[in-house]
């Protein structure tokens, strides 16, 4: 047999024995324990079995056992919206940083705080070291019937009520003794109640997490996948003392090194290397170095999540506050919504832009991220980044990322050159939402802010960018080589690399077609011999051969 | 004269190559929508509800749900199946041309590809029609008429909401219209 022959045959078995073991191999669903119980039935202990009229009381009662449970919440910026860059002491967090959204809960705080792990957070008065404002069950309930709406400064509801005010909508009264007693560890609706509705409805920031997440399928999550690996956000989002691990502040962009056993002490318990190491391709041994060797340039999300806001609901991809306070054909404030129901105009609050599977734009991103902060200084003749991802394909601890840029259009101080902080929520005659006076809402928001304000203001474009991390496909719906190495593929825009298929030299390619003009010269000038010689030979010679 | 029948075959083989690969662009068309999925496909529901000559929507399918429920991630593909009994009626009532009732109703589908832009893909029906004789011919050239008005959109008007189908998956705004199709 040809000796290539033997070659191809020997591939094909190996190719063939890498896929049947890889293919029978149980998977990792098969190898974790059913999802824990817990050791405790809260509704046989005493301290829960009586009526509660608010959370604090609750949390009186949590309290008695769990001593430290509240202190250690304290400390975590799921209570103190607030984060402390390290290396500048700058600080960041909701309390601080403006975004292009809603853009600050400051002088919002009744409406923002549905969203705070507390109780009572209505304006600086709040008291950050009471205990007893902690808000344990936004993170433990497991009924799913607790709920938090704007306007009460992160109380649950109490008695039943119409929301939103005069849609004929009610929201019962959260039963909270029954909440308390059912306690559990935090599972996908917990986190998401907020982190899935973030800037007011389902889907609306982030991109790559809405409310699909609570019972996803394998297409959309491989991780979270409800009837496979269900993971819960703490698999990953690893909690210790009630400090939630992963940030969107100090972010472990590019981890390097094998993966960690879980139980051992792991800085990024949230990055996928912290599982998957930084050699993660192994199942096609033709493929797996070439795979492996762009793990230094590329992070795992950039390949794994090839379109972010994977259903339906989609996500916002701008808000212009410029055209907010216009009004129906009637003087009335109007709420006008796109073909898939998702909101597209709104007097309170201006135009929007929605879409699904949107493809990511890709950044150089090392982990260091700065956010535009309350009274800070812009440059209006530009866009105004609100958040920068910093990196550049020369730093190698910088990896391409996957993002979703949210643009939008927000109110801005023309002579004093910073970002507004504007009053919207409330019920009181300021708020913008109510009264639908820019002025008015200005002033008060500044007022709280204690920041001056010209007296003028105008719309400035803006653009904020978020990692995308979640929502990662299946392996075999990884971006393919193609979708990069070629013209105008994702990559088109990135700088600083040379991308086969993207780039080119001119001597290069043309050497190149050069070498593959001489072979085929060469094939046909040796066929062409061989012919001629061939045609040449007397008839006769071949038949004494034979 | 051998060499002129070789050329002869020669270009008749040639040109049956090129048919051959041009076959499926010719039976279909393919064109990027400025709209989003959802948008493209309620605006394309929109002017087929206004197109007249009885044309009324019969469905509206979601062809990638089976293949999501497979555990596989795939971009969205929306398929509207609209109905003129006004232009099926002749074609359904002769027998030789009833089997052509596997091509109805007419789908138009709009779906988003990895380059991120949204596409709408109908059937060449003008050509397809050609092929079943001259009834089906000049049927299918009313019903190309009708289409291309389907496709024109007016992005200053805003944009409509989608006509959802009623629950098992029929409807979508057919009506005792669509039931004859």
């Amino acid at each position: 047999m040809d000796p290539r022959h033997w070659l191809m045959a020997a591939l094909a078995l190996v190719s063939l024995a890498a896929t049947g073991a890889f293919a029978e191999a149980p998977t990792l669903a098969d190898k974790l324990p059913p999802a824990a119980k817990g050791t405790a039935d809260h509704g046989k202990f005493k301290e829960l079995q009586r009526t509660f009229k608010s959370g604090p009381e609750v949390t009186r009662a949590c309290l008695e056992c769990h001593t430290e449970a509240a202190k250690q919440v304290q400390h975590t910026k799921h209570w103190t919206w607030e984060v402390v860059d390290p290396a500048t002491g700058k600080k960041f967090g909701k309390k601080n940083i403006i975004n292009n959204y809603c853009t600050t809960p400051i002088s919002n705080e009744k409406d923002c705080m549905a969203c705070h792990a507390g109780y009572g957070w209505k304006d600086k008065s709040f008291d950050f070291s009471r205990e007893e404002n902690v808000d344990c069950l936004v993170c433990h309930d497991s009924t799913r019937t607790y709920r938090k709406l704007p306007g009460d400064a992160g109380h649950p509801v109490y008695e039943r009520k119409e929301f939103p005010a005069g849609s004929g909508k009610f929201v019962e009264a959260v039963d909270l003794a029954k909440v308390a007693q059912s306690v559990a560890m935090p599972s996908r609706a917990n986190c998401g109640a907020c982190h899935f509705f973030g800037a007011g409805g389902d889907g609306t920031k982030h991109g790559d997490l809405d409310s699909s997440l609570i019972n996803p399928g394998k297409h959309l999550d491989v991780h979270m996948n409800a009837k496979g690996l269900n993971f819960t956000c703490v698999s990953c989002h690893k909690t210790i003392d009630h400090f939630v691990s992963g940030s969107r502040y100090q972010f472990a962009a590019s981890r390097t090194g094998p993966p960690v056993a879980r139980g051992k002490y792991d800085d990024e318990p949230a990055s996928c290397q912290s599982c998957h190491g930084d050699k993660p391709h192994h199942e096609n041994p033709l493929l797996m170095e070439r795979l492996n060797a762009h793990t230094d340039k590329l992070a795992c999300q950039t390949c794994h999540i090839p379109e972010y806001a994977r259903d339906a609901i989609g996500t916002e991809k701008s808000w212009d506050w410029s055209t907010a306070t216009k009004m129906g054909p009637e003087g009335k404030p109007v709420l006008i919504k796109d073909s898939a129901g998702r909101r597209a105009f709104d007097s309170k609050k201006g135009n929007f832009a929605w879409d699904s599977f949107l493809v990511p734009e890709y950044r150089w991103f090392n982990g260091k991220v700065e956010f535009k902060t309350v009274g800070e200084k812009i440059d209006p003749t530009k866009v105004v980044e609100i958040n920068h991802f910093d990196g550049s394909a020369a730093d190698p601890n910088a990896r391409i990322w996957p993002f979703k840029i949210h643009r939008g259009k927000q109110a801005y101080d023309p002579e004093l050159k910073n970002l507004l902080v504007v009053h919207t929520a409330g019920e009181d005659d300021a708020a913008l939402w109510r009264n639908f006076d820019w002025p008015k809402a200005i002033v008060a928001g500044m007022e709280t802010a204690g920041l001056p304000w010209s007296g003028k203001y105008d719309f400035v474009a803006t653009e904020m960018s978020w990692p995308i991390t979640h929502m990662v496909a299946p392996k075999h719906d990884a971006l393919g080589c193609a979708q990069c190495h070629k013209d105008e593929g994702r990559l088109a825009g990135l700088g600083g690399i040379w991308l086969p298929g993207r780039d080119r030299s001119g001597l290069i390619d043309t050497l190149g077609w050069l070498a593959v003009a001489l072979a085929l010269l060469g094939v046909l000038i040796h066929g062409g011999a061989r012919i001629c010689v061939l045609c040449r030979k007397p008839k006769n010679e071949g038949n004494q051969a034979s | 004269m051998l060499k002129f029948v070789t050329g002869v075959a020669l270009g008749g083989a040639l040109a049956l190559v090129a048919v051959w690969q041009m076959a499926g662009s010719l039976m279909f068309e393919e064109r990027v929508s400025p709209f989003s999925v959802e948008e493209t496909v309620a605006r394309i529901q929109q002017n087929v509800l206004a197109a007249g000559n009885g044309w009324a929507l019969f469905g509206l399918r979601y062809p990638t749900r089976p293949v999501e429920a497979e555990g596989v991630s795939i971009l969205p593909v929306m398929a509207i199946e609209t109905c003129s009994p006004k232009y099926s009626g002749p074609i359904l009532k002769d027998d030789k041309t009833r089997f052509l009732s596997l091509l109805m109703p007419c789908k138009i589908s709009v779906y988003k590809k990895s380059d991120g832009k949204v596409y709408i893909g109908t059937m060449n029906a003008g050509l397809i029609g050609k092929f079943f004789g001259p009834l089906v011919a000049e049927t299918m050239e009313h019903v190309v008429a009708d289409q291309q008005k389907f496709l024109q959109f007016d992005p200053s008007k805003p944009a409509p909401p989608l006509v959802l189908p009623k629950v098992g998956g029929e409807g979508g705004g057919g009506g005792a219209a669509a039931g004859g199709c």
